[in-house]
């Protein structure tokens, strides 16, 4: 009776660390986390090491990161040198072979995605230009389902024994995509063309799957901050286009959209551009419920 | 409006997306023109349904990438940095200078599957002669799959006390180096060849990182001398870093040092430094402060019967004032190693304007007195400027 009772102690204890072995995940952004979160279910259990409110180009490399990172199973990026100021000096600090570079452990997100914008010369005269592509492609929903299924490759190659799970997960979440996307897009029709402003160069994804025309930015160049001559510029073409709307991101100051904004009574709307830019905004679907209500009823 | 879009400086790729510009500005002039509220229907189901038929294909297959996502070379990342510099002296009787300080280049690849290596060569000028010369400022290979979180790192490298000597002096948020530093390890640094080993110690409230390193003392600081004999300068440090909430971070380090000195005798050094900083996570461009401080304890056995012991700190605050600038001002205190009586002590006050990532100015002002000159006044200015490649610094 004792021998059984103890048999059954063991065996459950082993049941119950085999169960609870998940696989660790490190994400740079929390998009790529809440898509991992979607296809991996409780299989995985995941972090971001930016937030969803500050700007992903300039994360600091706080050695504070590397320690999720070395025992990390998997690591997803944005690629595109979006995050190349920060992730790859934490990367080669974590000491984690299964997470380099063209190891198992490691997604680029980016894999297949079409890209905006890849220059034809790299110029830093130009600002801050990605010598890829723009780099800012989750903002298009579509690019969502591309992500999700470079995450689910990932996802796969270190855990196959759950890779129905995944598959599952990820044609749940093709479809979640595409009925949203039905009501996302019957909420901009209306606004077909629309022109607008933008802070910084990165929303050409959004506006090109939402249809609208951003036509100026309030940075004279990609990273440099708005100057008067480039403010005199966007406060002229508000006034000859009619244009009812800036649209900025949370980590952005919003003095200069509010020197434009007084001048012409533009709306200058702080867009959530990543998954937990605000409270409300939980999820990579919440993302675009935020930003295509916001828009919309400044439009209206 | 066609002669406005001509006149903007866009490269030819922009040129079709201005074109597209007007034909969408021209069919939105039209729309409007006929709008009723059936067309409207009409027009966002229409593209309700190519959306619709777009998401078939792109759900069944992905698209193949077109564009590399990495540069395809064996070439190594090679960047250069320019320093130019001008300089006032209150004493002596050349009083203005200017001269282009440093031209580093440098060289990063990953090596193999096992190794990365990375080259940091330095064109300087030699400020008696003002000839330049060239040497290896850092050469070192460094192991990428260490087991058990080790890291390896062999060559010539900067030695790993504290937080002013890792860093290339083009990176830090002053021109002159801090007094009591320039005492101990000279206006290079402690750089020297050896191996060094690191450990990520597993520790999951704070990060812990212990470094141990053994070089030869070829290159001479005024601590420390290449020894005649066998002897070699060892060197151990260990890193605290806390988050103390998503806006601010404390840094603890601890050093020890000992190795020969040129009395052929040994010179045993601890050393102690403390950041703090302050970086709101949504804000981090535009607003931060840090408070670095370093401790240096001395003692140097010149004879038998007879050890100096010295001190020496440094102790500076960096405000941002806004996105682009920066003012740091700084405190040094400093007894001479050899001589302990020799106390010296300046304060500095550094204004910078880091323009992009890619080029930085700053002008510094530096007034520094000690018990056996009189008190006296220095001024640079300097220009930093980046070509090609940029390694991301050290937080």
């Amino acid at each position: 009776m004792k021998r059984t009772s103890l048999f059954a102690v063991i065996a459950f204890l082993i049941f119950q660390s085999a169960n609870a072995k998940t696989i660790k995940v490190v994400t740079t952004l929390t998009d790529l986390r809440s898509i991992t979160e979607l296809i991996g279910g409780d299989k995985v259990s995941v972090s971001s090491i930016a937030t969803g409110y500050q700007n992903p180009h300039f994360v600091d490399p706080k050695p504070s990161y590397i320690i999720s990172l070395s025992s990390a199973d998997l690591f997803v990026t944005v690629g595109l040198d979006l995050e190349t100021g920060w992730s790859p000096q934490l990367l080669s600090s974590s000491r984690n072979t299964k997470i380099q570079k063209g190891a198992a452990g490691y997604v680029d997100a980016s894999e297949g995605i079409g890209l905006q914008q890849v220059p034809t010369a790299a110029n830093r005269a130009e600002g801050d230009i990605h010598i890829y592509g723009n780099p800012h492609y989750w903002l298009d929903p579509l690019n969502g389902k591309v992500i999700a299924r470079n995450i689910a490759n990932g996802l796969e190659r270190v855990d196959p024994a759950d890779k129905a799970t995944f598959e599952a997960n990820l044609q749940t979440f093709y479809k979640t995509i595409d009925n949203k996307m039905k009501e996302w897009l019957a909420k901009m029709a209306p606004f077909k063309g629309t022109k607008i402003i933008a802070y910084h160069n990165e929303w050409v994804y959004f506006e090109k799957r939402f249809g609208l025309q951003i036509v100026d930015f309030m940075e004279p160049k990609p990273g440099i901050p708005p100057t008067p001559s480039q403010l005199v510029k966007v406060i002229n073409e508000i006034k000859t286009n009619g244009i009812k709307v800036i649209i900025s991101s949370p980590y952005f100051s919003t003095s200069s959209s509010d020197v434009v904004s007084k001048q012409t009574g533009v709306k200058a709307l702080t867009m959530a551009t990543s998954t937990g830019a605000f409270p409300t905004v939980k999820n990579y679907f919440d993302v675009f419920d935020y930003d295509i209500n916001l828009i919309t009823s400044a439009l209206k | 409006m066609l002669i406005s879009f001509m006149n903007k400086k866009y490269k030819p790729t922009y040129i079709p997306v201005s074109i597209c510009t007007i034909l969408v500005l021209f069919s939105a002039i039209t729309l409007k023109a006929q709008t009723t509220d059936s067309t409207a229907i009409a027009d966002s189901l229409a593209l309700l349904q190519q959306i619709q038929a777009q998401m078939q294909t792109d759900t069944t297959q992905q698209p193949a990438a077109a564009q590399p996502r990495s540069s395809l070379s064996f070439n190594p990342d090679i960047g250069v940095i320019g320093d130019f510099q001008g300089s006032y002296i209150s004493k002596g009787s050349k009083n203005f200078d200017m001269y282009l300080n440093e031209t580093e280049v440098s060289l990063q690849a990953t090596v193999d599957p096992y190794i990365r290596g990375d080259f940091f060569i330095s064109f300087a000028r030699d400020p008696e002669t003002g000839k330049y010369g060239v040497e290896i400022e850092e050469g070192y290979l460094t192991t990428l799959s260490l087991p058990a979180k080790l890291q390896l790192k062999a060559g010539k490298f900067r030695e790993a006390v504290g937080r002013i000597n890792p860093t290339h002096p083009h990176a830090l948020p002053f021109i002159d180096l801090p007094n009591a530093y320039v005492n101990l390890f000279g206006e290079e640094g402690l750089n020297d060849e050896g191996v060094s080993l690191s450990w990520l110690v597993p520790n999951n409230a704070f990060y812990q990182e212990l470094t141990a390193q053994v070089t030869s003392g070829y290159s001479e600081s005024p601590a420390f001398a290449r020894s005649q004999g066998n002897r070699l300068i060892y060197l151990g440090h260990l890193k605290n870093f806390f988050t103390l909430n998503d806006n601010t971070t404390l840094e603890l380090g601890l050093t020890a040092i000992s190795g020969p000195n040129d009395s052929s005798r040994t010179t045993n050094i601890a050393a102690a430094d403390l950041t703090y900083k302050y970086k709101p996570v949504q804000m981090n461009t535009y607003r931060s402060l840090t408070w670095q401080s370093e401790f240096y304890y001395s003692h140097n056995n010149q004879t038998e019967n007879n050890a100096v012991n010295a001190l020496g700190l440094y102790s500076y605050i960096q405000y941002q004032l806004a996105k682009r600038t920066f003012l740091t001002g700084r405190y040094d205190y400093g007894e001479k190693p050899y001589n302990n009586s020799i106390k010296e002590q300046a304060y500095s006050l550094t204004f910078g304007w880091y323009a992009t990532e890619f080029s930085k100015m700053e002008i510094e002002a530096k007034t520094t007195d000690d018990n056996i000159n009189s008190r006296f006044y220095q001024a640079w200015f300097r220009w930093i400027f980046v070509l090609g490649a940029h390694g991301a610094h050290q937080y």
